[in-house]
């Protein structure tokens, strides 16, 4: 209900607004094209988001005081805190980055952000800024006509700070002409109170406009006009600096878990930052009178002093805040706990992901490994083995042939459980997926979807395999159950040997990759021994006719999941990164270069 | 344009996709070292063991390690 009368209600004050003052109007108009800017200077950057983005991220980001710097240049250079946390929750979601290092961006983003109102308060508001904007907006629109996908962000970055500049113009004309009228300051309060209500009037104004620097841009031409007091500013900064966070909020409506935990990082960071603001308010505005004094800043200079203030209690925030990192992330894991999981459950893929190629990429590759795991457990239950079996035993052909345990369960009902629907989500997520990144990453995005359709294919293979292994692993005829137990022992290498070169750190992805041709050569080996076995077996009456079919039937089976498992994983451990795994891909062998290699 | 040099550079398009991706030379020569290195601890292995079980398998890895070798040596490369 509020939110259907909402948006009419809005447009109904706005318009009655415009009504009874054009100043107004002039100042809206101003916000207005100021967060048209801001939109214009996302997809600007979105476009520079190239392969490197992923590797810059990791190098960037791997301690605490580099993924602090990453947001105070990403930030600075953006000009949006709002923005860079939009943006990390959706590395956080694709899993680019960790909940540690997301929280040190999002830190260093508070600080980025001040950078912006020293420029509004240092250039902004003395010079006429219109005459930068104009030929901003002319080059940036010519720019982004162009083919070139980066000349077409130049133009977006350069028409976005076009709008941004007129904007700031349009609101700085309008509360020029709108002192006279009506007076800000006649709501000031004295004391505590008077700082709490115009902190919530600066939070309020940021959670409609969706962005700080809007609100400061506001605070500071307001000031500027004598429309607010410097006391009164500060409150409305401290404001805008917690109802920020709002953005950050709505962005982690649709991210997974981690994206929700770093929302969460950010309000904790702001309100903490924000009630030690207000609490000490005397001593903040003594240090920014001594720094002010320090650089050379007019005791009346309001609005250089506001830019003092803003950076001053940012950095305080992050002094007593980044000592605290890894407790907040332990916090925040404790109070947004991840779901019972239901493994059926995309983890990985989810609307804050589509933002970036990388994040798409890495999000659905993470995907199909989950939906690996998944499979591997009925794979292994399939073949009546527990998966610790696999992954820990030290002689893996050795607990084979001593474990006849029969593995009771329903493996139709796990299939459509968790295996078929998270391949639906994977399906459907790459088609939405397509028309977000640019025709290079399709290859790869292709190469993923057939390496999760070759899982599901696994799966049902071991549900045909399934019925002869449990029969013959108890058979009192010890031939045919060795035979069986080979089979259940082939499966059960290549799946360890996928997650030995998957979780082996050290291990090179190209030589990863590469392994798995050797295992290939290994299957075809093992095939035609096979083969000489069962004739031998069938010659000396050892296995009946019938129980040969079956074998032989059977060995296509586990051929054919072989082949899948290991095509899948050299599709999951080949990287756009790692540019020599990717060329390793490229020296991937085909079936008859496998065939050739494996003959004796 | 004249229609041969439009055919001329469909056919260099055509070349280039048939061609697949193009390495560069730093990337397949650290790709060919790592092959090299790998080459020489399975003959190393190879020496020393007499097992047949164990030599035919290899044996096995060898030859595929060196298909791999001789099909990095084919791969189109950036110029």
């Amino acid at each position: 209900m509020l939110k259907k009368t909402l948006l009419p209600t809005i447009l109904l004050i706005l318009a009655y607004g415009f009504w009874i003052s054009p100043d107004f109007k002039e100042i809206a108009a101003g916000v207005s094209i100021f967060l048209f800017g801001m939109l214009f200077l996302e997809d600007g950057f979105k476009a520079f988001t190239g392969g490197v983005l992923e590797k810059l991220l990791q190098k960037t980001t791997d301690k605490t005081w580099k993924s602090l710097l990453f947001g105070v240049v990403s930030t600075s250079i953006m000009q949006s805190s709002s923005l860079v946390s939009v943006i990390t929750i959706s590395f956080i979601s694709a899993g680019l980055v960790t909940l540690v290092a997301g929280i040190g961006i999002i830190f260093g983003a508070n600080i980025g952000t001040t950078t912006g109102a020293w420029l509004v308060a240092a250039f902004g508001l003395k010079v006429k800024i219109s005459a930068y904007a104009m030929p901003m907006l002319v080059f940036g629109i010519v720019l982004s006509f162009q083919k070139s996908k980066y000349l077409k962000g130049a133009g977006a970055v350069l028409a976005g700070l076009g709008f941004l500049f007129l904007g700031i113009h349009y609101m700085k004309e309008g509360f020029e002409a709108f002192k006279d009228s009506f007076d800000l300051a006649s709501l000031a309060v004295a004391g505590y109170p008077g700082l709490f209500l115009f902190a919530a009037i600066g939070a309020a104004a940021t959670v409609v406009m969706q962005s700080s620097h809007a609100t400061l841009v506001l605070i500071l031409t307001a000031l500027a006009a004598s429309q607010i007091t410097y006391d009164n500013g500060l409150a409305l900064a401290i404001g805008a600096n917690v109802g920020t966070t709002i953005t950050a909020i709505i962005g982690a409506l649709s991210a997974n878990v981690e994206g929700k935990r770093l929302a969460g990082a950010h309000l904790i960071f702001n309100v903490v930052t924000g009630v030690v603001a207000i609490a000490f308010i005397s001593q903040f505005i003594w240090a920014v009178d001594v720094v002010s004094n320090s650089v050379g800043i007019a005791a009346d200079n309001y609005t250089m002093k506001l830019a003092v203030f803003h950076t001053l209690f940012n950095l305080a925030g992050v002094l007593i805040m980044v000592p605290l990192i890894h407790r907040l992330s332990g916090f925040l894991v404790k109070s947004l706990p991840e779901k019972a999981k239901d493994l059926a459950e995309p983890l990985y893929i989810n609307e804050a992901a589509l933002e970036f190629p990388e994040t798409v990429l890495n999000s659905v590759k993470k995907e199909v490994w989950h939906l690996f795991d998944s499979a591997f457990e009925i794979m292994a239950h399939g073949i009546n083995l527990h998966r610790t079996e696999i992954l820990t035993s030290e002689d893996l052909k050795k607990t084979i042939a001593e474990d006849r345990e029969i593995h009771e369960f329903d493996m139709d009902e796990l299939y459509e459980r968790k295996v078929k629907v998270l391949y639906g989500a994977i399906v459907d997520f790459i088609s939405n997926a397509q028309s977000h990144i640019p025709s290079v990453f399709s290859e790869e995005l292709f190469r993923l979807r057939k390496a999760a359709g070759e899982i599901v294919e696994c799966v049902k293979h071991i549900k045909h395999l399934r019925k002869n292994t449990t029969k013959y692993m108890l058979s009192d005829n010890e031939h045919i159950r060795h035979e069986y137990n080979r089979l259940r022992y082939q499966i059960g290498l290549i799946l360890k040997e996928i997650y030995r070169l998957r979780d082996e750190d050290e291990y090179d992805h190209a030589l990863a990759v590469l392994e798995m041709d050797e295992l290939k050569a290994d299957i075809q080996t093992r095939h035609r021994e096979l083969d000489v076995r069962v004739t031998e077996v069938l010659r000396d009456d050892l296995i009946t006719p019938g129980m040969a079919t079956s074998l032989l039937n059977d060995f296509n089976y586990v051929d054919e999941v072989s082949r899948h498992l290991l095509d899948t994983a050299q599709a999951l451990m080949s990287s756009h990164v790692d540019l020599v795994a990717e060329a390793a891909q490229e020296v991937v062998l085909d079936e008859d270069e496998i065939e050739k290699a494996s003959a004796a | 344009m004249k229609f041969s040099e439009l055919a001329d550079k469909f056919e260099k398009l055509v070349n280039k996709t048939e061609q697949g991706k193009r390495i560069k030379p730093g990337k397949l020569n650290k790709l060919q070292q790592l092959l090299g290195d790998k080459k020489s601890r399975y003959q190393a292995k190879l020496d020393a063991t007499n097992d047949p079980d164990k030599r035919r398998k290899l044996e096995t890895r060898l030859r595929v390690v060196d298909a791999q070798l001789e099909k990095s040596k084919h791969l189109p490369v950036v110029e």
